[in-house]
């Protein structure tokens, strides 16, 4: 309080200083043990609608990993791709539309084939086509990018024997398809 | 071409993925073979091949699970695929200190009247 300006109030006040510092923490103390949800107040809503409150919400900490350790992958390229076919109509596929033709395990699905052939062959698949045979199996054609030539695939891999084509129009002489 | 078990177990746990990629690879060969049309002796391979696959995973899982056994032993919470098995009942079954807890009265009564042993002088 500036004495110049307000004389009167300052005197009353500097008198009764004793006083004034005890009521002050009489104050202080009530308040303290009031605490601050003394009064309570009337939440404002704003919609008549009682929506779900948001709640905190923690993060697990396990104090255990239930699985000790986590299985090696199930569905490795090994047992998405069984073998591949190398049936006249197949050979016919790797000629003329570029694709191969597979065995491929029946849980398995277009990605997972895509992949275990980029895996197994290095190759890229253009596209997948995946069907169910009546003996239960599953065939996948996979139709390789247009660098690649799936005659060259299909002999690096040794996979359908070494495939001698002379003269491509006629179908039965022209493949000598040699054993191993 | 059979690999033995106890030669497996020498190895350490990136030789034995890499071996067991390599059985993987030579399995899926011998399929591919079948295939175009095998002699009886690749086809023969392919048990084989199999088998050796088996082991290597044997070997893998086997020293895994041992050393996380190790690993796990002073503590006190252990994941539940480590734990003792038995049957369910049995794992909810009262321990053997639980059984044999007495009230202060039997213990009283217990103190105060035991059995007595008579003998029969002939």
């Amino acid at each position: 309080m500036d004495y110049i300006t307000n004389r009167r109030k300052y005197n009353s006040t500097m008198t009764n200083f004793p006083n004034l510092l005890a009521s002050k923490a009489a104050a202080a103390k009530k308040a303290a043990l009031k605490g601050v949800h003394g009064k309570s107040v009337r939440k404002v809503r704003t919609s008549a609608h009682f929506h779900l409150p948001k709640t905190l919400r923690l993060s697990r900490k396990p104090k255990y990993a239930r699985k000790s350790v986590p299985h090696l992958p199930r569905m490795d390229q090994y047992r998405v791709v069984r073998n591949p076919l190398n049936t006249e109509t197949a050979m016919k596929k790797i000629e003329e539309h570029n694709t191969l033709t597979f065995i491929v395990d029946v849980k398995a699905n277009k990605h997972q084939i895509k992949d275990a052939v980029k895996r197994l062959y290095d190759v890229e698949a253009l596209k997948v086509n995946t069907l169910i045979r009546p003996d239960g199996k599953k065939k996948a054609y996979v139709r390789l990018t247009a660098d690649v030539d799936a005659l060259d695939v299909a002999n690096k891999v040794k996979t359908y024997g070494l495939i001698y084509m002379s003269g491509r129009r006629e179908r039965k002489n022209c493949m000598n398809i040699r054993y191993i | 071409a059979a690999v033995k078990a106890y030669e497996l177990r020498n190895k350490n746990k990136a030789e034995l993925l890499k071996t067991l990629d390599e059985q993987k690879q030579e399995l899926a060969s011998l399929r591919v073979q079948k295939v175009a049309g095998g002699s009886a002796s690749k086809l023969h391979q392919i048990g084989l091949a199999r088998k050796n696959i088996a082991r290597t995973l044997t070997v893998i899982n086997q020293t895994q699970r041992e050393q996380l056994r190790l690993f796990y032993q002073k503590k006190k919470y252990i994941p539940l695929d480590l734990r003792v098995k038995k049957t369910r009942a049995m794992r909810r079954a009262l321990t053997p200190f639980e059984k044999k807890l007495k009230t202060q009265k039997q213990q009283k009564k217990e103190n105060h009247f035991p059995l007595r042993k008579y003998a029969v002088k002939a």
